[in-house]
C-alpha cells in the first residue's frame, strides 16, 4: 500500500528503466530547474538513498504533466516516482506551508483555498443554477462537478459562471452538488498524500453515486482526468466541458451569434491533451466562434507546453528564477500575434495570466477560458 | 464601596497609556480609587498617577525594575490582603495576562479579562468583552465575590485631564523572600528592515484575505501606484508573506500615517490599536459586517481581487493625469 | 522530557460570518468548521520539536471537548505525540477560563511533566486566562506569549522569550516544571498526514470525567465559573465608514477621487 511496505523497484517496476534519458529529455521544467527525471528513475532503485532522495527540493518541480511516461519507450511513468519521493516527505510532515495549508483545507473544508465550506456556493450568485437531490426520482442529464478553483477563485469563478450560462443558453438539463461538492483530490495525490486522495475517491465516488444523472461533466481537466480514471466504483460517464459543449454546437442546439474579430491561439492543458487526447473539441468549439481567425502554437497537442499549474505546483514555488513556462508560452503566443490566448483549464488561465502581465503584454492579450469566449459570442 | 485598585504598568521608564485610562475609568464607578506602582526609582510615575487617584501606593524596590509575574504577584496578593480592595484593574496586556489568571486563583478572587466596557451593579461589575476575535460583544454579569478582578482593554475608557491630587504613599516591599523560580534577562528589541513603517506617510496594509503568498502582486502594485509602503496583519506576518517588522497592532508597530488603507483585513482588535490612530482609513473587505468598517472613513464591500487591480489603474491614472 | 500540551477545538470564524443563535447566548455552527486553536497548533509543534531536538521524552495531548474534539487530538498524535486524554463531562460545559483552567489542572496534576504547553489565547473566547491560571494551580510558574524556548538543563530550567507589545521579546530563565502559554509564530508547524491521523487513531484516548478526576460538579463549567454569559450582539461600531457602492470599476472611481481630493495622491 505504502512506500515502505512495496518497494520503490517493484512498486515503480524502475529496473524496467533503460537509461535512455527521454523523460529527462522530453520534462518541460528540466528547461528551468535542476530536475532531471532520469536520475531518479536510477537513483531510486537504491532503498538506501529513498530518504535523502526525497528531502531535493527538485521533486517539487515536477508538475506531473505526463510527457515523460507519454515518451517512455518502456511504458514506465516517471514523474510516479517523484510522487512517491514528495508521499514520503508527507508521511514526515514536512512540506512547505503552502502545501499543508491547502491539504489541511482539503480534510476540514473540502477545497485547497482556505475558505469555508459555507462559501462554495457564493459563485452562483445571480445565476440558474440548482443543486440536485440525491437519489432522485427523475434522472437529470448533467451534473456539474465544479473545481474548487472554478468555486472560490474570483477570476476562475468566471468561467463556472460562463459555463452555467452557456448551458442554460443551450437548454441543457442540468444541477451542481451544492455545498457538500469537495476537492477531487487531483492536487492531493500529485502532492504524495496518498492517505488524503483515498478519502477524497471513497466519499467522492459515494456522494456522487448517489445522484441520478447521466453523466458528469467537469469544468476543470483535473478533475475530469481524476473521475475518470483515477476513482475506483464510479458509475457515471465522466466528460470534459469541452466534449459537452463541442456536442451541443454539433447538434445545433448552441448558437453563437456574436461575432468575435480576433486572432485566438489555443493552448492545450495537459491533462485535457496530452492524458486524455482531448485535442480536436476545444479548436472545434472555438472555429466555431463567428469573425474567430485561429493560429495554432508552434508547440501544440502532444507537443505542447506546460503551464506548470499542475501536480501541485499552485502552492509549491519553484527556487529557479529562470523563466517561467508560462512567460515562455506567452512570448510564443506574442510572436503568433494572437489577441487571445484560449484555455480550457483553470490552472492554465491562472498561469498564463499571471505571465501576460510579468510580460507586461496584459493590455493587448488577453487570456480567457473558451467558455467565456463562448459566452460572449452567445 | 470597597476601593478600586488600579495597576499602574510601566517599562523602560514609560508609564503605559492604559495605566490612566483605567484610573479615568475607576473614577466614574465611584468608591476611592488607588493607584499601586510597583518599581525602582518611578517616582515621576506615582506623581502622575496621583493626578487620577485618590491614593498612590507605591513601592520602591529594585526587585521591580522589570516586570517579573513571581514578584508582582506576591506583591499585589500582599496589598490586596492587607488593604482589601473590591475591585482590582489590571491592563489587557503581555504583562497583565500573565499576572492577573494567577493572582485570582491565589486570592479566590473572581476574574474576566479583556473587558472592553464596564458598569456597575452596586459593588458588582457588569462587564462587555469581545468574542470571534471582535465579530461580537458578549455581555456578562458576575457571581458575587469579595474580590473581582478584571483586566482592561486598551482605550475601553477614555483618558482625561489629571483632576485629582491624591496621596502618594511609599508602601515597604512585602515581598521579602528570595525570588526563585522566574528571573528576568534581557529584552531584545525587534528587528530593523528596510521599510519603518512608524515613518510611513501612506500605508497599504494587507490581511488574511489575500490568501495566498502569490497574490501578494495584488497589493504590491497598489502600493507601488500610490507610492505607499506595505503593511499587514498578524497572519500575514506568521504565515511569512511579509517580513515581521511591517506587523501593525499590539504585537507588532503602531502607526499613524496620512492614510492607511486596509485590504482583505477584517478589523480584530490587535490589528486595530496599532493603527486606529491614522489620519485617513480606508477599509476594503467582502465581509460588510467586518469591524474595520467601524473604524474606517471609508469602505468598499466587495472581493478586494476585483476591486484592487481597478484602484491600481485609476490611482495610476490620475498621477500620469 | 514529559511534556504535556493542551488543545482546544475552535469554530474557524476568521472567514466566515457569524450569527447569534435563537438562545442569544451562543453561535450558529451548524455550516462553520472547525480545528485545532491556532496557538494550540504551534504549541504542539514546540513540544514535538522539544522531543526531537532532546531526543528523548513524551508528549502527552489533552483537550477538553466532546468526542469531536479526537480529531484535533488525533492530529496532535499524528504529528509526534504519545498519549492523549480529552476531559468529557456535561459538568464541565459553559466554562470560564478559571474553570476550564480548574480541569486542566485536575488531569494534569496526576501526570510527570517538565513542562505544559498550551496556546496562548483561544480563537473563539480570547481569554487568555488558561495559561497562568494552570501554572498556579498546579504551583508551578509559567509565561505567557510565549514566542521562543530553549532548555538550559532538561528538567531544571529553560530560557524563554515573550513577546511583548510592538514586538519587544521579553527573555526570561524559568525553574521547570512550568506552564508555557505559546504565542503563534514561533515555529513551523508540521503536516499530519491523513495516514498519520488514521494510524493515530489506534491509540487510546483516556476519557475522563468530572468525578475521574476527583472533581465537583459545582467546581467546574458553567457553576464553578465566576463570569456569567448574559448576551451576545453584534459590535457597536462608532461612525461607519461612508460605504462607496457600485462595480469595482465605479468604487475604485470613487475611491480614487476621494484620495486625490484629500492629497494623498
Amino acid at each position: 500500500m505504502c512506500a515502505e511496505e512495496i518497494g520503490f523497484v517493484e512498486k515503480y517496476d524502475l529496473l524496467g528503466c533503460i537509461q535512455c534519458g527521454r523523460c529527462t529529455g522530453g520534462c518541460p521544467v528540466a528547461l528551468r530547474t535542476d530536475l532531471r527525471v532520469r536520475c531518479f528513475m536510477y537513483d531510486t532503485q537504491n532503498e538506501e538513498r529513498l530518504e535523502e532522495l526525497s528531502e531535493r527540493p527538485e521533486i517539487w518541480d515536477c508538475t506531473t504533466c505526463y510527457t515523460c511516461a507519454a515518451r517512455c519507450p518502456k511504458g514506465l511513468e516517471p514523474l510516479e516516482v517523484l510522487i512517491g519521493l514528495r508521499s514520503l516527505q508527507i508521511e514526515e510532515g514536512r512540506v512547505q506551508p503552502t502545501v499543508r495549508d491547502a491539504l489541511e483545507s482539503i480534510f476540514k473544508d473540502g477545497n485547497p483555498w482556505g475558505s469555508p465550506r459555507a462559501k462554495r456556493l457564493d459563485w452562483t450568485a445571480g445565476l440558474e443554477v440548482e443543486a440536485l437531490e440525491p437519489e432522485a426520482e427523475e434522472a437529470t442529464d448533467v451534473l456539474l462537478f465544479v473545481c474548487c478553483t472554478d468555486a472560490y477563485d474570483p477570476r476562475v469563478m468566471k468561467v463556472a459562471q460562463a459555463l452555467v450560462k452557456v448551458l442554460n443558453a443551450a437548454g441543457v438539463d442540468f444541477g451542481i452538488i451544492g455545498e457538500e461538492e469537495s476537492c477531487c483530490g487531483s492536487e492531493v495525490r500529485r502532492l504524495g498524500e496518498e492517505g488524503l486522495f483515498e478519502m477524497c475517491d471513497e466519499e467522492n465516488v459515494e456522494l456522487l453515486n448517489s445522484f441520478n444523472v447521466n453523466r458528469i461533466v467537469t469544468v476543470s481537466p483535473h478533475c475530469y482526468n481524476t473521475l475518470k480514471k483515477e476513482y475506483h466504483g464510479l458509475k457515471h460517464p465522466v466528460l470534459h466541458y469541452t466534449e459537452l459543449v463541442a456536442e451541443l454546437l454539433e447538434e445545433g442546439k448552441l448558437q453563437l451569434s456574436k461575432e468575435m474579430a480576433k486572432v485566438i491561439t489555443y493552448h492545450d492543458p495537459c491533462f485535457l491533451g496530452k492524458q486524455n487526447d482531448i485535442y480536436d473539441e476545444p479548436r472545434y468549439i472555438i472555429t466555431r466562434i463567428p469573425g474567430v481567425e485561429f493560429r495554432e502554437f508552434d508547440r501544440c497537442r502532444e507537443r505542447s507546453l506546460c503551464c506548470e499549474g499542475g501536480g501541485g505546483k499552485m502552492w509549491v514555488e519553484s527556487e529557479s528564477k529562470a523563466e517561467r513556462l508560462a512567460e515562455i508560452r506567452v512570448e510564443d503566443a506574442k510572436e503568433l500575434g494572437a489577441e487571445i490566448i484560449a484555455v480550457a483549464c483553470p490552472f492554465c488561465l491562472l498561469t498564463l495570466e499571471d505571465a501576460t502581465k510579468v510580460k507586461g503584454v496584459e493590455e493587448e492579450m488577453r487570456v480567457a477560458d473558451i467558455l467565456e469566449l463562448l459566452a460572449e459570442a452567445l | 464601596m470597597k476601593d478600586i485598585f488600579v495597576l499602574i504598568e510601566h517599562r523602560r521608564g514609560e508609564m503605559r497609556d492604559v495605566s490612566v485610562e483605567m484610573l479615568c475609568g475607576a473614577a466614574k464607578l465611584g468608591g476611592t480609587v488607588v493607584a499601586v506602582l510597583l518599581g525602582k526609582d518611578v517616582d515621576a510615575f506615582a506623581e502622575k498617577a496621583a493626578g487620577y487617584a485618590d491614593k498612590v501606593l507605591y513601592v520602591n524596590d529594585p526587585l521591580f525594575e522589570n516586570y517579573n509575574s513571581e514578584a508582582y504577584q506576591k506583591a499585589l496578593s500582599a496589598l490586596i490582603k492587607e488593604h482589601g480592595p473590591g475591585l482590582v484593574l489590571i491592563g489587557n496586556t503581555a504583562q497583565g495576562v500573565d499576572l492577573a489568571p494567577a493572582l485570582a486563583v491565589e486570592l479566590g478572587a473572581s476574574l474576566l479579562t479583556d473587558i472592553t466596557a464596564l458598569e456597575m451593579d452596586g459593588d458588582k461589575p457588569k462587564p462587555t468583552r469581545t468574542f470571534y476575535g471582535g465579530k461580537l460583544d458578549a455581555h456578562f454579569t458576575m457571581k458575587d465575590a469579595d474580590l473581582y478582578i478584571l483586566t482592561v482593554r486598551e482605550a475601553t475608557f477614555t483618558a482625561e485631564d489629571p483632576s485629582k491630587t491624591g496621596e502618594i504613599v511609599k508602601v515597604d516591599n512585602p515581598v521579602t523572600e528570595d525570588l526563585s523560580y522566574r528571573k528576568f534577562v534581557e529584552y531584545v528589541e525587534p528587528e530593523v528592515g528596510e521599510v519603518d513603517i512608524t515613518q510611513s506617510t501612506l500605508l497599504v496594509g494587507v490581511g488574511r484575505g489575500i490568501r495566498e503568498d502569490k497574490n501578494m502582486p495584488v497589493v504590491e502594485e497598489l502600493a507601488q501606484a500610490l507610492g505607499a509602503d506595505l503593511a499587514a496583519s498578524r497572519a500575514v506576518v506568521d504565515a511569512g508573506w511579509l517580513p515581521s517588522d511591517r506587523q501593525v497592532g499590539i504585537s507588532g508597530k503602531t502607526v499613524k500615517p496620512k492614510l492607511y488603507l486596509a485590504v482583505g483585513i477584517s478589523g480584530a482588535f490587535q490589528h486595530v490599536t496599532g493603527m486606529k490612530g491614522s489620519e485617513v482609513i480606508v477599509a476594503i473587505n467582502k465581509d460588510p459586517d467586518a469591524p474595520i468598517f467601524g473604524i474606517a472613513d471609508y469602505g468598499i464591500v466587495d472581493d478586494l481581487f476585483k476591486v484592487v487591480p481597478k484602484l491600481t489603474e485609476k490611482i495610476k491614472e490620475l498621477k500620469g493625469a | 522530557m514529559n511534556m504535556v500540551v493542551c488543545v482546544k477545538r475552535v469554530p474557524d470564524t476568521a472567514e466566515s460570518e457569524v450569527h447569534i443563535d435563537a438562545s442569544g447566548k451562543d453561535i450558529d455552527k451548524s455550516r462553520l468548521s472547525f480545528g485545532i486553536n491556532e496557538c494550540d497548533n504551534y504549541a504542539v509543534e514546540e513540544a514535538i520539536q522539544i522531543k526531537e531536538r532532546l531526543g528523548e521524552g513524551t508528549v502527552t495531548v489533552v483537550s477538553l471537548g466532546d468526542k469531536d474534539s479526537d480529531e484535533v487530538i488525533r492530529m496532535a498524535l499524528a504529528k509526534g505525540g504519545d498519549e492523549a486524554m480529552r476531559l468529557e463531562d456535561d459538568a464541565f460545559k459553559g466554562g470560564d477560563g478559571l474553570a476550564t483552567a480548574k480541569a486542566l489542572a485536575a488531569a494534569i496534576k496526576g501526570l510527570e511533566y517538565d513542562i505544559v504547553f498550551t496556546g496562548a489565547l483561544a480563537d473563539d473566547d480570547g481569554y487568555a486566562v488558561v495559561p497562568a491560571a494552570l501554572g498556579e494551580l498546579l504551583g508551578v510558574p509559567h509565561a505567557t506569549y510565549v514566542k521562543k524556548v530553549e532548555i538550559l538543563e532538561p528538567g531544571k530550567r529553560a530560557k524563554v522569550g515573550r513577546e511583548l507589545e510592538g514586538g519587544l521579546m521579553e527573555f526570561l530563565e524559568i525553574d521547570l516544571p512550568c506552564v508555557l502559554g505559546i504565542q503563534t509564530g514561533i515555529n513551523e508547524p508540521r503536516y499530519a498526514s491523513f495516514k498519520g491521523i488514521k494510524q493515530a487513531a489506534k491509540k487510546e484516548i483516556a476519557v475522563k470525567s468530572a468525578a475521574d478526576l476527583g472533581l465537583n460538579a459545582s467546581e467546574v463549567g458553567e457553576a464553578g465559573s465566576w463570569a456569567v454569559l448574559e448576551k451576545f450582539t453584534p459590535p457597536v461600531v462608532g461612525e461607519m465608514a461612508e460605504i462607496l457602492e457600485g462595480e469595482p470599476e465605479e468604487t475604485a472611481a470613487k475611491l480614487a477621487a476621494i484620495l486625490k481630493e484629500k492629497g494623498l495622491v
